[in-house]
């Protein structure tokens, strides 16, 4: 059976009745076998198909026809008689346009594919947004799920700080409003599978599997007694972890996992697609603190949900959580002075950072669609110009109003859904491309898009509509030209007014996009061009996890990647620049201690090698940089600028002493400030650079996350190779992550802004061509239509300067009426961006006057071509068309 | 079956069983050739009409086959008197429409 006797046979089993096909369907199964045996042998497999296609209006009728023949026999005369009636002028209309269409068979593809474009862009924005802001959280009844924090006496409303375990534990056992759960990111080095992999995981406290609502796929989940750091070693693994490494061999359930060295069993397996906190996520532990641990109050590590007990609310959980906040400031001033508890739906906190930028860009993709429908609409209308005289006999033959407008809805109905079609399929494609961007997968919950039925629906929906409103136009107005016989072609002047008022709102809404996405590129343009405050040339990174304390490590690996040949400098650190805020504890003056009663601001630190300033290009301003003699015995650090001027605004910071932490729990006992160097941008490039200590390893030799950064001469890959196969023979069980130059790091830090910009440009690229095509569309239209015109004028003399004005002329009264409304609007909207822009002000003179130029300039051409052809009228020939 | 006019392609379905019974294939076979291609039948189209012709009586299914090699999935269809009695008078509208048309001096008078 060839492809297309099979999609025949589908459509016979899906589209007919099941009566008719009873009775006819294997014979019609064998002819049509003979049809396309002949089709195939004289055409190819081009043949075959274009006969499969010749056969659905055939299979449609059938369809319709059988279907009313059952039903009549059931229904009432009355109502089987008009029923039958609609029927027979659906299917009327819907052989008249598909009929129409083939005879423009250029039209009907510019129209679907245009539509194919906008529905395919609406379609793969909307699959994020649904994805994103519209599906619940895949977590058991997750409307009754809500995220604590702690917040500080002047952070914002919203702020959602992580607590120390003993406060987590006192929330826990206070509260009644809210069952409590907690947990905290870890990673693991899995051996035993092949090489060994480094996984991502989460430490489960207090039980968040269980607060989470969701059941194991197989087996238990954690429970807070496997908590317990005497209970037995326990893990749950995640669907695809448990797929990629077991290939889902339900029989692991009990045996044991090697994970960081210690042996786990397996308890448990979660659902496919479950991996909250966030994907990826392999696996959950339990986190197992001890009593110490569990009284812990200075380190601030645990992330907070809870759910709402039977009859609780947000607000009564809010009020239980004011009065144990009360309590814990006054049992634990030192620790707790002024912090409150924030308390807010777990949903809106997992999304709310993306929420505007996806907004902004389903905001975009929709205004495209309307561009395309107003295009389409001129278009239309311009084919109803030439159908004047055929719908006028129409109407003159007794075919009533209502039902030639029905006609022409069924033809644009019947384009929308082929343009829906395609954009199924257009927006699959790009959805494919947007989920390549690295961008669009940082997303939360990025691993949840999909084109879903909802999706689906959203696609029929915005087809239907689409197809509405840019077939309303056309139709309004063909179904008032009665008079259309006597007019000749000429046209009314109803028909130029109603395409000048779409061609005027498609300007206006592509200076709307036009504006968002040059306010988003100057934004990205400036953002990259921010001194992160590093060098970047020549620098590559990687990043490892040490399993064990090996103090040792580090030197001597240092010492063995810079004698490969090309290697300048090799330096270690606790994380990258640029790459966020990593770390922080209390910064406390020694000299200039705080009163009891005042809780110490943290700040930012990261754990380096003697070199780390000189491999990343970092300048020292005061004092030196630190060395190898500055030790666990003797300490001593480095601050940056903003570090100092916040501490030490008119003083000379050098030679004064402070430590990290907590009184009773500090990083190193006292250190003195040796040198002050300049800042870097860890926030991101769009943020104020953080006040920053930079803590020498040698002071802090148990650290294990380790960042390699190789100042190389030239090519930083051909160093790589050489530094990995010194790291394996010294730690051949960690895996080397994340090799990437510097410049590689800092760009990660503006692509956020790159992506949006790049959509939003390639939007309103589209958005500028299609209106700008429509402003040609219509001056053509005018010069056609006007030609007996324009003939006289120049067989009265005019010049065809003076006549090319006059075409000019009209099409920039269009663009300034379309590019004025289209400035007003944008002034409106962007306000709605102000948040996702950097350095630029939502209303931005450069940019505005930057898109009015644009526009007018590609307007302007557009209006000059049909000019041209305008003074080219040989005035007896545009008489004698008359 | 209605007694409104037929549609060209029933009318070419019926033309086809006058003088011969046929099954589906050879009927497409048979109304391409006498047209000149003029009249496409699809398989969809045709089994959409053999349905309602059935249904109105016009056309039967033959008990005999042809030949005992042909694929036994095949049907022949036979014009029953209803059916020819219906062609007839579709010809014979033409021929009045045609007549009238000839009184108009639409198209030359038959030799």
């Amino acid at each position: 059976m060839t492809r297309t006797v099979r999609a025949y046979h589908t459509l016979l089993a899906t589209l007919l009745p099941a009566g008719f096909n009873d009775a006819f369907a294997e014979e019609l199964l064998a002819v049509y076998a003979e049809v396309d045996r002949s089709a195939r042998g004289r055409r190819g497999a081009v043949g075959a198909w274009l006969a499969l296609v010749a056969e659905l209006p055939g299979l449609a009728r059938i369809a319709i026809r059988e279907r009313r023949t059952h039903r009549t026999i059931r229904a009432p005369h009355a109502t089987a008689h008009l029923e039958a009636n609609m029927l027979d002028a659906l299917w009327q209309d819907l052989s008249f346009a598909l009929r129409g269409l083939r005879r423009a068979p250029m039209f009907a593809f510019i129209a679907v594919a245009t539509l194919a474009l906008g529905i395919g862009a609406n379609t793969a924005i909307f699959s994020v947004v649904n994805a994103v802001l519209l599906t619940p959280l895949k977590l058991g009844d997750p409307a009754r799920l809500v995220a604590l924090g702690e917040r500080g006496k002047n952070s914002s409303p919203t702020a959602l700080n992580s607590t120390s375990p003993a406060s987590f534990y006192d929330w826990k056992s206070s509260s009644k409003a809210l069952r409590i759960a907690g947990f905290s990111g870890v990673s693991g080095v899995l051996t035993g599978h092949g090489e060994p992999q480094q996984l991502p995981g989460t430490s489960s406290i207090g039980g968040l599997l269980d607060v989470a609502g969701v059941r194991p796929y197989l087996g238990r989940l954690i429970n807070e007694s496997d908590e317990d750091p005497a209970a037995p070693q326990v893990i749950v693994l995640s669907y695809d972890a448990w797929q990629r490494i077991f290939g889902e061999d339900r029989s692991v359930i009990g045996t044991t996992l090697d994970l960081n060295g210690t042996a786990r069993t397996i308890v448990g397996v979660m659902p496919r697609g479950f991996s909250y906190p966030g994907a990826p996520n392999d696996f959950w532990v339990p986190s197992r603190f001890d009593g110490t641990f569990r009284a812990n109050r200075d380190q601030y590590f645990i992330a907070v949900i809870g759910r709402l007990a039977d009859g609780a609310t947000i607000e009564t959980a809010r009020a239980e959580m004011d009065v144990i906040a009360d309590r814990l400031n006054r049992d634990w001033p030192k620790y707790n002075r002024g912090t409150r508890i924030s308390i807010l739906p777990l949903q809106e906190t997992i999304v709310s950072g993306v929420r505007r930028q996806l907004f902004v860009l389903m905001g975009a993709v929709a205004f495209v669609l309307l561009i395309t429908c107003a295009n389409l609409a001129n278009l239309l209308l311009a084919r109803a110009g030439a159908r004047r005289r055929e719908i006028a006999v129409r109407q003159a033959l007794g075919a009533n109003r209502r039902r030639i407008v029905r006609q022409l809805l069924t033809e644009s109905t019947v384009l929308a859904l082929l343009g829906g079609i395609g954009g199924i399929i257009v927006g699959k494609s790009f959805l494919k491309l947007l989920l390549a961007a690295q961008v669009t997968t940082n997303l939360p919950r990025a691993e949840e898009i999909t084109l879903d039925g909802r999706v689906m629906l959203f696609a029929a929906l915005a087809s239907v509509i689409a197809g509405l409103m840019f077939g309303s136009a056309p139709a309004w107005q063909l179904s008032r030209s009665s008079d259309a016989l006597r007019q000749g072609t000429r046209g009314s002047a109803g028909g130029q007014w109603m395409r000048n008022v779409l061609v005027v709102s498609e300007l206006a809404l592509a200076v709307i996009l036009l504006t968002g996405a040059g306010l988003l590129l100057q934004s990205f343009s400036r953002l990259s061009r921010v001194d992160p405050g590093v060098k970047t040339e020549g620098r590559i990174t990687f990043s490892l996890r040490l399993r064990e304390t090996r103090p040792d490590f580090a030197p001597s690996a240092i010492d063995q990647i810079s004698a490969v040949p090309g290697v300048k400098t090799v330096a270690v650190a606790s994380s990258l620049p640029i790459t966020g805020r990593s770390n922080g504890a209390w910064f406390n003056r020694i000299d200039k201690p705080l009163p009891e009663d005042v809780v110490p601001s943290g700040e930012a630190y990261r754990v380096v090698t003697p070199a780390y300033f000189d491999a990343v290009g970092v300048p020292l301003r005061r004092g030196r940089l630190l060395t190898s003699a500055d030790r666990q015995e003797a300490p001593a650090i480095v601050i940056n600028e903003s570090l100092a001027k916040k501490y030490y605004p008119n003083e000379n910071p050098l030679g004064k002493l402070v430590y990290l932490g907590a009184p009773d729990n500090r990083l190193f006992n006292s250190a003195p400030i040796v040198g002050v160097v300049g800042d870097t941008r860890d926030a991101g490039l769009g943020s104020d650079p953080l006040p920053m200590v930079y803590i020498p390893l040698a002071v802090m030799p148990k650290w294990p996350a380790l960042s390699f950064v190789i100042r190389t001469n030239g090519n930083p890959s051909s160093v790589v190779s050489s530094a990995r196969s010194i790291i394996r023979s010294m730690v051949p069980n960690t895996p080397i992550q994340n090799i990437r130059t510097l410049e590689e790091v800092v760009s990660a830090a503006t692509a956020p802004a790159r992506w949006s910009a790049t959509l939003l440009g390639t939007f309103a690229a589209v958005a500028v061509v299609m209106a700008v095509l429509g402003v040609f569309g219509v001056l053509s239209f005018l010069v056609t239509q006007r030609t007996r015109e324009l003939g006289i004028r120049l067989a009265l003399g005019a010049s065809t300067t003076a006549v090319q004005r006059l075409v000019v002329a009209r099409g920039l009264a269009i663009v300034a009426l379309g590019v004025g409304i289209g400035l007003v609007g944008a002034y409106g909207l962007t306000q709605f961006m102000k948040t996702l822009l950097y350095d630029v002000t939502p209303t931005d003179p450069a940019t505005f006057a930057g898109v009015a130029g644009v526009l007018f300039v590609a307007a302007g051409l557009a209006s000059y071509l049909p000019a041209r052809r305008a003074t080219r009228v040989d005035p007896m020939i545009a008489l004698r068309a008359e | 079956m209605p007694t409104d006019p037929l549609s060209t392609q029933v009318f070419h379905i019926l033309l086809s069983l006058v003088d011969d019974d046929l099954h589906g294939y050879a009927i497409i076979q048979d109304v391409a050739e006498r047209t000149g291609g003029e009249v496409k039948l699809t398989a969809s189209t045709l089994y959409a009409a053999i349905k309602r012709l059935l249904d109105a009586g016009w056309i039967e299914e033959t008990t005999s086959r042809r030949r005992t090699s042909d694929d036994p999935r095949r049907r022949y269809y036979r014009l029953t008197a209803a059916g020819r009695q219906g062609a007839r008078a579709e010809a014979e509208r033409l021929e009045r429409l045609a007549a009238l048309a000839r009184a108009k001096r639409l198209i030359p008078a038959r030799r």
